[in-house]
């Protein structure tokens, strides 16, 4: 372990420990402003008595969900009972080492830094994998309870995050196949086009982002989709029989998950930190970047105020007969404009028109 | 540091892959299983390959074992009550087995030490997302388009398997929810009739059959099987 090691391990525990408190302030303040948001929009006023407006609010229920009583069932499956919470939890945070939040900036004394924590060669397939992990916290969670509700809620769960990651990652697939590149920072610095605005979901990806919002939803168990929390049906669904911080560990972590999910959205389709004037003020780059992901926050926020429940058969249908079919054609299109040559058309005619812009 | 790590994530496996073995609980095996995958795409990662590690995690650790852990959960088996005995005539055979892996593990050990002088050839990309793909559609594109016509076969074959309908007339059509059968299929007592019953609701077809609605059982109608 020679000097140079520790001051790298030590640069990125830093890194990660900055990028960890933002996402879980952000996340904090989500479901503030979720329940903010909800009550506006169903004619109410929400919480807000603890601080200016609320504003204590989330670090008020930290500390009930710290101090309430946690009841563990006799008969469930107790190591599994334990491990499902965490695994949910671990599962959404380890992703967000891997969003660039922004370009290149200076800083006084370190110089001149990437604002991302790490860069590789998979790093999508990393996201989607670890994705695919979080799975388990769900399933396992309504299995050990040993409760009816809670498998019925797991297993719908499960059910659902598998059918909605197929057109997911098939909704990526067009991304990828014009970008040419797994690494999240290339494909944001690909979308910068004329002054940065040249964001795959305007060039040729709008189905492809279309198909990826909706099953980025069902993905997080949001509103429309959100069946396996039915309360009307399942109780609570598959953490009916969590309490206190355990529960906390998994709605922090369908929290984290929305964002995540946003995140990638933002990287992916709406160009990252790109925006105008990025390149003169690179600062500007997490300001638009964390713009976009809060425009995704407050749109599932929307959604869940607007819109009714899906029946399961209908998921289920939608999934599979519609979404996944709508995807395929979409990589289709994509790849044959790519192969002809009519992409790169486009975009040298648009940089011609718009030079004196850029 | 790299041994470490070497050493960290190998013994998690091994650990695992007894746990594995050693469980009685099957859903603790299937985890234990989960377990052994993602220390082997960490050695994955390890020797350079994010790629194999990544396609590790999404296709065995996500897909296979949720698939698993699905089945375990759904037929909800019981812990093994007591050991079945085992045949006599199974010790010797995996004596054997137990032998010949132990030679092979010898053979690379030894073969390992032999030509650690060897220089690695152009390591620095062969494990790259890049390189693969390159390799994938040029070199190797017979054995890829095999494979792909092969995971097809399966796929088709699967659902043939899986659609009880397909000893069903050609113009029944099955859906969750909205159900066109013919007659015949529908009420066991008309038996060769072929009219189609076309409902929308179990409510619509048990007044089409002539029979009360609450008569009627619900595990009758097909869709509840996905719930």
């Amino acid at each position: 372990m020679d000097w140079d090691t520790l001051v790298y391990a030590g640069f990125k525990l830093t890194g990660i420990m900055i990028v960890f408190a933002v996402v879980m302030g952000i996340v904090a303040y989500t479901v503030l402003a979720e329940r903010r948001v909800l009550a506006f929009i169903q004619g109410r006023l929400g919480p807000n008595r603890v601080g200016y407006g609320g504003m204590l609010q989330p670090l008020a229920d930290l500390l009930k969900f710290i101090f309430k009583e946690d009841i563990i069932p006799d008969k469930s499956t107790k190591f599994i009972y334990f491990l499902a919470p965490i695994i949910a939890t671990t599962a959404a945070l380890m992703t967000i080492i891997v969003y660039p939040f922004g370009p290149t900036v200076t800083l006084p004394l370190i110089g001149s830094v990437q604002l991302v924590v790490t860069r590789f060669d998979v790093a999508l397939l990393y996201v989607l994998g670890i994705t695919s992990v979080g799975v388990y916290g769900i399933a396992l969670a309504g299995w050990s309870s040993n409760n009816k509700y809670s498998l019925m809620g797991g297993l719908r769960s499960a059910a659902q995050l598998i059918s909605y990651e197929l057109s997911l990652g098939l909704a990526l697939i067009g991304v990828v196949l014009q970008s040419g590149t797994l690494d999240l920072y290339q494909i944001v610095e690909q979308q910068y086009g004329v002054q940065g605005m040249g964001w795959y979901l305007f060039w040729v990806q709008p189905i492809g982002f279309i198909i990826y919002l909706i099953s980025a939803i069902a993905e997080t168990n949001r509103v429309p989709f959100d069946l396996p929390e039915a309360e009307t049906e399942l109780v609570a669904g598959f953490h009916t029989e969590y309490s206190a911080m355990k529960f906390a560990l998994f709605f922090m972590a369908e929290y984290i998950n929305m964002f995540t999910v946003s995140m990638l959205a933002t990287t992916l389709f709406l160009g990252g930190w790109n925006g105008p004037f990025v390149k003169q003020i690179p600062w500007l780059g997490p300001l638009y970047f964390i713009g976009k992901v809060v425009f995704f926050l407050f749109l599932y926020i929307w959604l869940r105020g607007t819109l009714p429940r899906f029946r399961f058969d209908q998921l289920m249908n939608f999934g599979w007969k519609f979404l996944l079919p709508v995807a395929i054609l979409n990589i289709i299109l994509t790849a044959t404009l790519q192969f002809t040559g009519v992409i790169d058309a486009v975009n040298a005619l648009f940089k011609g028109w718009l030079g004196f812009l850029g | 540091m790299l041994a470490l790590l070497f050493i960290l994530f190998a013994g998690l496996a091994v650990g695992c892959a007894i746990a594995m073995v050693a469980q009685r609980n099957p859903l603790y095996s299937a985890i234990s299983l989960i377990g052994v995958f993602i220390s082997l795409a960490s050695l994955y990662v390890m020797l350079a390959a994010p790629f194999i590690a990544a396609v590790q995690v999404i296709v065995y650790a996500g897909a296979i074992m949720v698939l698993v852990v699905f089945v375990i959960m759904l037929l909800n088996v019981e812990e093994e009550e007591h050991r079945v005995l085992r045949p006599r005539y199974l010790v010797p055979g995996a004596i054997a087995m137990a032998a010949v892996l132990f030679a092979e593990a010898a053979f690379i050990i030894s073969f390992v030490g032999d030509s650690r002088n060897t220089p690695a050839t152009s390591a620095s990309d062969v494990g790259l997302t890049m390189s693969i793909g390159t390799g994938l559609f040029t070199k190797y594109l017979l054995p890829f388009e095999i494979t792909s016509l092969l995971l097809l076969m399966a796929i088709v074959g699967a659902m043939s398997l899986a659609r009880r309908g397909a000893l069903l007339p050609t113009d029944a059509r099955v859906i969750p929810g909205a159900q066109v059968l013919t007659r015949s299929i529908v009420d066991p007592e008309a038996v060769g009739d072929a009219t189609p019953v076309i409902t929308h609701s179990t409510a619509e077809a048990a007044e089409l059959l002539q029979e009360p609605a609450e008569a009627r059982p619900a595990s009758r109608t097909k869709d509840t099987d996905l719930e």
